[in-house]
């Protein structure tokens, strides 16, 4: 059973009198501690996909399944919630909150919600995560005073800080040089291999989608490829939350 | 919750032009009112103080008798019940006055005018000699029996000089036509209009000039400590009297009754009758119950100015405010995604308000005090026409700390509302279309 799930998703937007398709149903499966890229052309839809998987936007049709259970219906304040224990977030424009330095920034999704973490056990875990992305000597300054390749750094930290079970990243190497970018993207692989975190990036460049393990293809709202690494197609989910026989997309166009 | 107040805190920096720009705007607004206030608080204090010093009393103590046909004949024959009432109440008094006073027609060289001439004792009535500054003339000349203390503006009018003799008509307390002769001892600095009516004679010779005995008098003028032990002194003193003398009823205290205490007295007066001297018990409040007339004008005004004044600070709010909402659009939309609710969003925008709001506020309050102590600073001279709404020359300003802490509520929460549509709309937006919408 994966721990995302997407069963025949589309999504209209409406755009003035016209219903622009964005996504146009879509089906697949992620499973728990991969490593996922969502590659596709500008306007494929990737961004679509990963909102809905990330809880910001719901489909018009079709169920998402987080760790088997459906969120469609689901009140705002849950669904708050539910991104907030279950899922981190990493921006194409790094999205910081540019009053709080690195520290404060990394900690913010620690002060909402409910639980709380004892003072220490954060310390320690903030300067673990700052350690692990480097940036131990900027944990006082402002998004400002980075360069992007560490404000991306910053949101790779804050996007773990919840021990989230699914990081969702869109275009996290979009506004950076291939050089850094690359660096970014080997650093949430390694996070990934450490703390079996299921990781799923979008991008639309090409040659970036070898260091997947599955890979997950789009055109025009359209899944034109879903396959694990080494293997000719992804098999379907195990079984759906509901107990639902679940189709899983199909391989190649 | 603290750190969604920590964030706009510190989301107030930001734009610090803008910021100082919207602080600045209430907090002048706020210093304006809270001026306002502070000269209205002190205001009727200060003018009823004046008009102690004028009146030579904060408490008095009149005595009426009922004379031939039934004319009321206003005197005080004996006054060891009332001195040892006054003594038992325990007031805090500071000294005690005994005067007579007549309007009549003073005539010089054909120019005649109307006044009032108080009487006396200028021996015991020392303080008077420091209230009443002489432009000409001496104190020392006083000791002369019929002499006279004029204002500088009745002097004038009627062209007299120190050391001239004048007429004057009069009606004795029992209304019979009388002439006295005065000399010219001083002539004082006019202080306000009330100071310029104000014409001293010797007890003994008002008296004389009235058909009083020597040691009678009219009104007993009482000085307490301060104004603000005026009426529970005078309720212990009225007290203590009821049990020896005969009284009238004292006046409604406030300003809120149909009836003035004069009315009341004549009212009184008019219907009853009685044998010996009846006595009455009134205060400087009472006398100026109109003052608080004056007041409550004074902060209505200040508080349509604030309503007004805010009411364009709030448009400017909301609009800036609505801007910052498209500004931040992004981080709306990121701290949505991260799991802040729609709730601490819009906490975020009203914290943000709210503390410009009160820093403003507080600003306003702080630069009123300061230009208060200024202001105050200056000396306008006790011959100022303002000089009854001055204390010794100066202008003061008491400012009511609840009515402080009350137009900063107004400004809160005026800024709450101001800012409420602004934070609603940002509270409502679905986190994906505040992240579509960044820049
Ligand atoms: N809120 C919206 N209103 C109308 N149309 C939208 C909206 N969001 C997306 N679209 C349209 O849906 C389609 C898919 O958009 P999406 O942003 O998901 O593509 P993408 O693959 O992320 O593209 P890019 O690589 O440019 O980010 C596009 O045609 C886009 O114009
Ligand atoms: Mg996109």
């Amino acid at each position: 059973m994966g721990i995302v799930e997407l069963q025949n998703v589309r999504k209209v937007y409406p755009l003035g009198k016209v219903q622009v398709e964005a996504v146009k149903g879509v089906s697949f499966c992620i499973e728990k501690g991969d490593f996922i890229s969502i590659a596709g052309p500008s306007g494929s839809g990737k961004t679509t996909i990963l909102n809905m998987v990330g809880l910001v936007d719901q489909p018009t049709e079709g169920e998402v399944f987080l760790d088997g259970k459906p969120t469609s219906g689901l009140k705002d304040a849950e669904l708050t919630r539910l991104r907030h224990e279950t899922l981190g977030f990493i921006f194409q424009s790094f999205n910081l909150i540019p009053v709080l330095n690195v520290w404060e920034n990394i900690e913010f999704p620690l002060l909402l919600g409910k639980t709380r973490v004892g003072k220490d056990e954060k310390k320690e875990w903030i300067d673990h995560l700052i350690e692990e992305v480097g940036l131990s000597e900027w944990r006082k300054h402002k998004p400002n005073e980075l360069s992007g390749g560490q404000r991306q750094r910053v949101a790779i930290a804050r996007a773990l800080v919840t021990r989230p079970q699914i990081v969702l990243a869109d275009e996290p190497t979009a506004n950076l040089d291939s050089a850094t970018g690359e660096q970014i993207l080997e650093l949430m692989k390694k996070i990934n291999r450490e703390l079996e975190t299921t990781f799923i990036f979008s991008t639309h460049d090409a040659r970036i989608v070898d260091i997947a393990d599955h890979i997950i293809r789009l055109r025009d709202g359209l899944v034109t490829e879903n396959r694990r690494r080494d293997e000719p197609a992804a098999e379907a989910c195990a079984a759906g939350a509901a107990g639902v026989g679940v189709r899983g997309a199909r391989a190649g166009a | 919750m603290n750190t969604i107040a920590n964030i706009a805190l510190r989301n107030l920096s930001r734009q610090k032009k803008r910021t100082i720009l919207l602080g600045s705007a209430i907090a002048f607004g706020v210093m304006i009112v809270t001026l306002i206030n502070g000269f209205a608080g002190a205001f009727s204090a200060n003018v009823a103080e004046n008009f102690s010093d004028l009146m030579a009393g904060h408490i008095f103590i009149s005595g009426t008798e009922k004379g031939p046909d039934d004319k009321d004949v206003s005197v005080i024959r004996d006054d060891r019940a009332l001195t040892s009432a006054v003594a038992a109440s325990g007031a805090p008094i500071r000294y005690v006055t005994r005067r007579s006073a007549f309007s009549g027609t003073l005539i010089f060289e054909g120019k005649k005018l109307r006044t009032n001439v108080d009487g006396a004792d200028l021996e015991k009535e020392t303080f008077l000699r420091d209230r009443l500054l002489l432009k000409a003339g001496s104190w020392d000349a006083m000791a002369e029996g019929n002499a006279l203390i004029l204002s500088e503006k009745i002097a004038r009018k009627l062209n007299v000089d120190v050391g001239d003799n004048l007429l004057v008509q009069l009606q004795t307390a029992t209304g019979q036509n009388n002439v006295g002769e005065f000399r010219l001892a001083g002539i004082s600095f006019d202080t306000g209009i009330f100071g310029q009516m104000m014409s001293y004679a010797n007890l003994a010779y008002v008296n004389e000039l009235l058909g009083l005995a020597p040691g009678e008098y009219q009104t007993m003028g009482i000085m307490l400590d301060g104004l603000k032990h005026t009426e529970s002194a005078a309720a212990g003193i009225y007290d203590k009297l009821s049990g020896s003398v005969q009284l009238f009823e004292r006046g409604a205290k406030g300003s809120d009754g149909a009836e003035t205490p004069f009315q009341a007295l004549i009212r009184q007066q008019k219907k009853e009758s009685w044998e010996g001297v009846r006595y009455r018990l009134f205060t400087i409040n009472e006398v100026l119950s109109q003052i608080k007339q004056i007041v409550a004008a004074l902060d209505t005004t200040a508080a349509v100015i604030l309503v007004v004044l805010f009411v364009i600070i709030m448009v400017g709010i909301a609009n800036t405010f609505s801007m910052v909402m498209f500004e931040r659009i992004g981080e709306i939309g990121t701290m949505r995604a991260l799991g802040v609710q729609r709730g601490g969003v819009r906490s975020m925008f009203l914290f943000e308000a709210l503390f410009l709001a009160l820093g403003g506020a507080v600003a306003g309050i702080a630069l009123a005090l300061v230009a208060m102590g200024v202001i105050s600073l200056f000396d306008f001279g006790m011959d100022s026409p303002a000089f009854l709404i001055m204390r010794n020359g100066h202008l003061s300003f008491f400012l009511p700390p609840l009515r402080a802490v009350g137009n900063v509520a107004i400004i809160a929460v005026l800024t709450l509302i101001a800012v409420a549509s602004p934070a609603g709309k940002a509270a409502r937006l679905t986190p994906a279309e505040a992240l579509r919408t960044q820049k």
